[in-house]
Formats: structure tokens, sequence, C-alpha cells
């Protein structure tokens, strides 16, 4: 951005600049230390070093794409604005591909289908936990993996935000089985493949993307007409 | 020709955006306002936003992770 002709007359005169120290030789530090622990913790478990690097890749991913998925959801209401939205969904549809191909290639080779425990009750739980969600991360101003992203930044709210985040996860953790008695238990487990069969399942995901896709390109010309 | 300044400093998302739209509305044709964050994600809205609007953008970026987005309006 800075190599952008400045043509905004500005009458207050700029606040000279402080000399910026340069924060490679920091960046190169931590890069050294991430790779010697990713080492050890290899050493230790070659999933854990796995784990390391795609958690690493994947914070770095999201903070150079200011990625966020509070304003996917967010943004459409406010500004009317749904790149994010149409990012998101670009990022689930690649998803569903991929993850289709994993559990795909374990089902023929008849393998144990690997993240099946990920598939939960669907019912009003799930509608309760996403109002519950929704209204959190609005004001705490990220989701998850938000709040831990910008808390590496060095932004002070939301490291406030982690701590109501932990609080928040307790008191859930607490009440649970509550919900599990009353809700969870009588809801039905959807795995899509079941249903539809595996082509079936992937093409109807992929097209129930392509019509929110359509739906916030849409939004967007209506709401600011760009 | 007026110029506003705007302190959104440790605010999150999505402050910024909303002081940024109500400053805007205040003001006439020709004026400035300068928006100051430290939050990367009203870094990527409010920019896009003004930018959507028609008008006049620019980024500096006063420190590490502090940034000032100026924005004319134009109409």
């Amino acid at each position: 951005m800075s190599e952008e002709i400045k043509t905004i007359q500005r009458s207050s005169s700029r606040a000279p600049k402080k000399p910026k120290k340069s924060q490679i030789p920091y960046g190169l530090a931590l890069l050294i230390v991430m790779v010697i622990v990713g080492i050890l913790l290899t050493m230790k478990s070659v999933t854990l070093g796995l784990l390391w690097l795609f958690g690493s890749s994947f914070g770095f991913v999201l903070q150079k794409s200011r990625f966020c998925f509070t304003a996917s959801l967010r943004d459409p209401f406010i500004s009317g604005s749904t790149s994010i939205t149409k990012a998101v969904l670009i990022a689930f549809a690649i998803g569903t591909v991929g993850f289709t191909a994993i559990k795909y290639g374990y089902f023929v080779n008849g393998l144990p289908i690997p993240g099946m425990n990920y598939v939960v009750p669907f019912g009003p739980t799930t509608i309760i936990g996403g109002i519950l969600f929704g209204i959190g991360m609005v004001i705490a101003g990220g989701c998850a993996s938000g709040t831990l992203m910008r808390i590496g930044e060095g932004f002070v709210q939301q490291m406030l935000a982690l701590v109501f985040f932990i609080i928040g996860s307790l008191i859930g953790a607490y009440h649970f089985g509550f919900w599990k008695i009353n809700f969870i238990s009588h809801s039905p487990k959807v795995f899509l493949p079941d249903y539809f069969g595996w082509f079936g399942a992937v093409a109807l995901q992929l097209l129930i993307i392509l019509c929110l896709y359509i739906a916030a390109d849409k939004w967007q010309k209506k709401k600011i007409g760009a | 020709m007026k110029e506003f300044t705007l302190d959104c400093m440790g605010e999150a998302c999505p402050l910024p955006l909303m002081k940024t739209e109500k400053q805007m509305e205040k003001m006439e044709v020709g004026d400035v306002v300068i928006v100051q964050i430290d939050h990367s994600c009203a870094m990527k809205n409010v920019p896009e936003w003004a930018r959507n609007q028609g008008y006049n953008v620019e980024i500096d970026e006063v420190d590490d992770g502090e940034w000032e987005v100026i924005i004319e309006k134009t109409k």
C-alpha cells in the first residue's frame, strides 16, 4: 500500500515517523525456535510434530490473509460486504472435496473412516449454540481462531476475550450433561454419504455452497452495488 | 475543507467501521477523516467499505501494527 501515490491533501502535518526497528531478526530467531520445537516434538511423536507444523502454518495464513470467520458472517449485515463470506465459502468447498477424498480413500480400502466422532447430532442444540456463539464472537471481535491470532499480534482487548472464552467454555462443560440428556441424545446423527451416497453427498454440499455463494454475491450488489 | 481525526485505538471489529460510517454521514463533500486503528481486521474492512462507497482512501502504517486510514469524502 505504501507505494500508492498520495493524492489526499492533509492539512495537519503528518506526525514525524519514528524510525522503525527491523523485525526481521526477531522473525528469524522465532523461526529457529519453532523449528527446534518442531524437531523435539517429532522425536517424541510424529503426530505431535505434524500438529505443530499445521497449527503454525494455519496461524500464519490466517494472519497474513486477515481471514476472519466472524467478519464473514457479520460484515454482510454491517457494511453489506461479502468478500470474506465468499472466501469462507470457497474454503468450505475446497475442504469438502479434500475431506471426502480422505474419507472415501479409507472407505474403499475397508478401513475405519477417520474423523467420524466429529459427526455430531444435529438438533435444537445446534441452533442454540450457534446463537450463543454468534453473539459472543461479535462482542469479542473474533471467533476462536481470530481471537488467538490477534493475541499473537499483541491486541490486548482480545487477551481479555480469551480469559472469558475459557470461563465460558468451563461453564459450558459444566452443564453439558443437561444438554446431552435432554437434547443431544434424542437428535439424529447425519452423515450425508449414508443418505445420498458418496458422490451425491459431495454434489449436494457443493450445490448448497454454490447457492450461498450466489446469494452472497447478490447481497453485496444489492447493498452497496459493487 | 475540514479534517477530522477518529481515534479507534484498542477497539475491535466492527466498532472502527461503524464509527467511520457515522463520521462520514456528518461530513461534507471534500472533508477528510483520519481513522487511527490498531486492529488488523479493521485494517481490511474500513478501507474496503470506503472504496466500495467510492471515496478516496489511503493507508499509512504509522508504526508496527498501527495504521491511519485516510478517507476523503468525494460525494
